[in-house]
């Protein structure tokens, strides 16, 4: 098969989205250093990345950095037992690398407990933020949805940590729906401020945690709403959960 | 406007080639630096296809341990790290809603390490243009459905075969749309950064 056969299935191929035989075709070009399935390969992943574009501009909260470092073995914030499982990470990661070109069994093997090891500290790390945030000698406790029979539950608020939402008879959102997190201001006719989307577990669970200082003088409560799953920037009726920050600050 | 971010982080091309090497020495600081730069962009892409933020944050974590594991086969003077990382990010994020959803991995999943000099020239075609407002252009040229085509393979990784199962058209339509959007695209973009 000829480039020029080939013309149109770089795109495809960057895509993911190239058949056979094309497919086949293109990455044995590529494989054996083929310059113009190169040079055609090099444009189409321009074309393609530049697609990401279309994607809404987000930030991840504060603590991933720290995560992430945690994982490789720096900045240790005294997190329990994660600097043991990240040890347990670094020793795993280590052995994949000493046995890598001999035992290829055996560092797949270790790959697969290392990224399991991984998952471990991640959610470790998630829930010790949540402990740290319930136990903080600032955290007050509200209950919502109480008399009502969905959804209801808890959030634990503390000025200086954040805030962490427990609720349940949340039931997953339908297809192209997500759940929606707003903190509502206390200044009249201020318009709700978005606060990141989530889904709910398949048995009605949710559990968000709120990192960062949230200013209880300017913030009456977190309240959840259902939207398209991109978001929308005004909550849209009705209101699932209105979760007061603290009665004692209403 | 995310191309804005998307744009600075590649602006730092030449010292991404001096970070990789760092990351290759294992400097643990070498991948805070990383992230410092690609973090908030490829957070941004995956939530695009995971619509969760806890799950995304999981990804990107899972995006940077990869590179960070991989990284030692990557060729600096080949490739560039940042549209690399990006590469990784979006099959990270489609791997999970492949999986989530019940489907197969996509086989046509591209390599992300194979061939890093298809990453060369992605930071002088992409600052060589205003970009930010060709790609809105050209997006907005698209046909509605042919922009649909394109999220999905991009954001979705669907093949056209399930394109046209979840759309409800003709496998034959949908490649002819697709066809045509990345004809549109490549006329667009193509001739005013690609060739730059």
């Amino acid at each position: 098969m000829n480039h020029t056969e080939l013309q149109d299935h770089y795109e495809l191929y960057a895509l993911g989205l190239a058949e056979e035989p094309e497919r086949d075709e293109i990455r044995a070009h590529l494989d054996r250093g083929c310059e113009v399935c190169m040079a055609e390969m090099r444009r189409a992943r321009e074309l393609v990345t530049l697609l990401g574009g279309s994607a809404v501009p987000a930030a991840p909260s504060p603590k991933l950095r720290r995560r992430i470092l945690a994982s490789v073995g720096v900045e240790h914030r005294g997190f329990g037992w994660t600097p043991l499982f990240a040890g347990a990470s670094a020793l795993l990661l280590g052995a994949a690398l000493y046995f890598g070109g001999r035992e290829a069994d055996f560092a797949r093997e270790v790959e697969r407990l290392t990224a399991q090891s991984r998952s471990q500290i991640i959610e470790l790390t998630r829930l010790n933020e949540a402990f740290a945030l319930m136990n903080g000698a600032d955290t007050t406790v509200t209950s919502f949805g109480e008399k009502k029979p969905v959804p209801k539950g808890k959030l634990f608020y503390s000025p200086s940590k954040g805030a962490l939402l427990i609720a349940s008879n949340l039931p997953p959102a339908p297809a192209g729906k997500a759940y929606e997190l707003w903190l509502v201001p206390k200044a009249k006719g201020a318009s709700p401020i978005r606060d990141g989307m989530f889904q709910s577990e398949s048995d009605g669970t949710v559990m968000r945690l709120i990192p960062g200082p949230i200013d209880a003088n300017a913030t009456a409560a977190i309240a959840v709403t259902l939207e398209v799953a991109a978001g929308v920037d005004s909550p849209t009726l009705p209101i699932l959960i209105v979760a007061p920050l603290a009665p004692a600050l209403q | 406007m995310f191309l804005l971010p998307i744009l600075l982080a590649f602006r730092s091309a030449e010292a991404d080639a001096a970070l990789v090497v760092r990351l290759q020495r294992r400097e643990p600081q070498a991948l805070a630096e990383l992230y410092d730069r690609y973090g908030r962009v490829a957070y941004s892409l995956i939530l695009r296809v995971v619509r969760d933020a806890g799950i995304a944050e999981d990804l990107v974590q899972e995006t940077f341990l990869r590179v960070w594991n991989r990284v030692q086969g990557f060729d600096a003077q080949k490739g560039a790290v940042g549209p690399w990382l990006l590469a990784v990010a979006r099959n990270r994020a489609i791997d999970y809603v492949r999986s989530a959803g019940g489907r197969d991995r996509n086989t046509v999943e591209f390599e992300e390490t194979g061939h890093p000099a298809l990453y060369t020239d992605m930071e002088s075609g992409i600052l060589a243009s205003d970009k930010a407002r060709v790609v809105k252009a050209a997006m907005e040229k698209l046909l509605p459905h042919q922009r649909q085509v394109i999220e999905l393979a991009y954001f979705e990784g669907l093949s056209q075969t399930e394109m046209a199962a979840r759309m409800g058209q003709p496998l034959g339509t949908v490649k002819t749309w697709v066809r045509a959007a990345l004809k549109t695209l490549r006329d667009e973009l193509g001739a005013q950064a690609v060739s730059a």
